[in-house]
């Protein structure tokens, strides 16, 4: 028996557990609707007199908005509550016994807890703004995609500490508060960031957290915040500087990635 | 086998549940932004401008209902046409001129037009990116034509029709897909 099957075995299985009917119906729909709800191209009308690239951006960035939340909670979900109750009841050394390493396992348990939940985050958010607006998705797809990674690299980030944690614990309950705070904490920080950079007049903190959540990078790059006028922005990357800001911080999360498939690979004894 | 009945039961009842969102969204009604109504007469050579909400975005659309007694030529362009206080005096930043010059050299600016005579016409447009609009009645004619419009800005959730039609596919092929694993659930669930 090749190595294929027993993989796509186990993967079966992951998605089984951490889409039980309704789940995935449920949060398809969310997204949806979420997706038209939350859409707002009136900020696309105030960048107009700017590039079609700063109207993709912001657009973009209106549709991530609220939906992000549903796919933290999603993933969340499927790491602390599925891979940690599985670690807690001892589940997963069921999978043991297939001719697998550990590292197919774990890479199983990914593909369903985030790869299944990021599949169906980005494939009903690109094709509802489609949907709406296909002269500016399709001239503008690099842009969106950009805005895409940058957005989704901090929950990644979160789901690469949770991950480590629900493996060190042995379950995902603590984990799953930890998320939650720090992802909340990320919006006070960069509410602190911005004021000590516009103080200090060094945009050192805001490069740092721009590292984490490069968004702020992209952000800042286009124009910046809402409510903040573009003269007194403390720091304006330019495109190259906040496109490496998400290669930067993809590098991060792949590095905790990492760490977590030595853990599981080599020290985690169950 | 069974593995690709779960699999593909499950992307069909994800289907029918994407499909049940965008009809949700294509049923929320419509409020109004803006609108313009009156009536008037449009000499030979002259237009008209009939409605210039200035930019309208994915989830605005232009309603617009026009009776014509003559021949009138109505277009959707893509400017901003802005009445203004220019040389002591209020009148468009758009002439004659400009508009014969638009309609020769920039055609990718109508968005729509259609000739009306002697009749009622309606039309509604949604834009597929944000972009200034104007509605303008041009008399290319002869003889003076009289207009009676009412023309409406709405804001809307998700271009209506297109989502309906996009739902209306889908589910059908949601069911067609879910229901061998539906009465694989049945069956499972009655052997219990």
């Amino acid at each position: 028996m090749g190595k294929g099957k027993p993989f796509l075995e186990v993967l079966a299985s992951a998605i089984h557990e951490d889409f039980r009917f309704p789940f995935l119906e449920i949060f398809a729909f969310l997204y949806t609707l979420g997706t038209f709800a939350m859409a707002n191209f009136t900020a696309g009308v105030y960048s107009q007199i700017g590039t079609n690239e700063t109207v993709a951006f912001t657009v973009t960035s209106s549709l991530i908005g609220f939906s992000i939340l549903i796919f933290l909670i999603l993933v969340f979900k499927n790491i602390a509550y599925g891979l940690g109750s599985e670690l807690e009841k001892g589940i997963i050394q069921t999978y043991f016994s297939y001719p697998l390493k550990r590292r197919a396992i774990l890479t199983a348990k990914l593909l369903s807890g985030i790869g299944v939940s990021l599949l169906l985050f980005l494939g009903i958010q690109i094709s509802a703004f489609y949907i709406m607006a296909p002269d500016i998705v399709l001239p503008q797809f690099g842009t969106i995609v950009l805005t895409y990674a940058a957005n989704l690299s901090y929950p990644l980030f979160l789901s690469a500490i949770l991950l480590l944690l629900t493996l060190k614990l042995q379950r995902g309950g603590i984990g799953l508060v930890v998320g939650f705070v720090l992802y909340i904490a990320m919006s006070i920080v960069s509410g602190l960031a911005l004021l000590v950079a516009t103080s200090t007049k060094s945009p050192l903190v805001l490069q740092i957290m721009s590292l984490i959540s490069p968004s702020y990078a992209l952000q800042y790059h286009y124009g910046g915040l809402a409510n903040v006028p573009t003269l007194s922005l403390p720091w304006t990357p330019t495109l190259t500087e906040a496109t490496l800001y998400v290669v930067g911080s993809y590098v991060i999360v792949a590095a905790l990635f990492i760490l977590g498939y030595v853990y599981f690979s080599r020290r985690l004894n169950l | 086998m069974k593995r690709w009945v779960n699999v593909l039961g499950r992307v069909g009842t994800t289907l029918i549940a994407i499909s049940l969102a965008l009809l949700l969204v294509s049923f929320i009604p419509s409020t109004q932004i803006s609108s313009s109504k009156g009536s008037g007469g449009v000499q030979p050579g002259q237009f008209m401008v009939v409605f210039s909400p200035g930019t309208i975005t994915p989830q605005e659309e232009v309603q617009t209902a026009i009776t014509v007694n003559g021949t009138l030529n109505i277009y959707l362009l893509a400017v901003n046409i802005q009445f203004q206080f220019i040389n002591g005096n209020f009148s468009y930043n758009f002439n004659l001129t400009d508009l014969q010059e638009l309609l020769e050299e920039h055609p990718e600016q109508i968005k729509w037009q259609h000739e009306v005579e002697n009749s009622h016409y309606e039309r509604n447009y949604n834009p597929t990116k944000v972009m200034n609009a104007t509605v303008v009645a041009y008399n290319q004619g002869s003889e003076t034509a009289q207009i009676e419009y009412d023309v409406a800005l709405e804001s809307i959730l998700a271009p209506g029709d297109k989502v309906r039609t996009i739902a209306f596919v889908a589910a059908p092929i949601g069911v067609i897909m879910a229901v061998p694993w539906l009465l694989d659930l049945w069956k499972q669930r009655k052997k219990k």
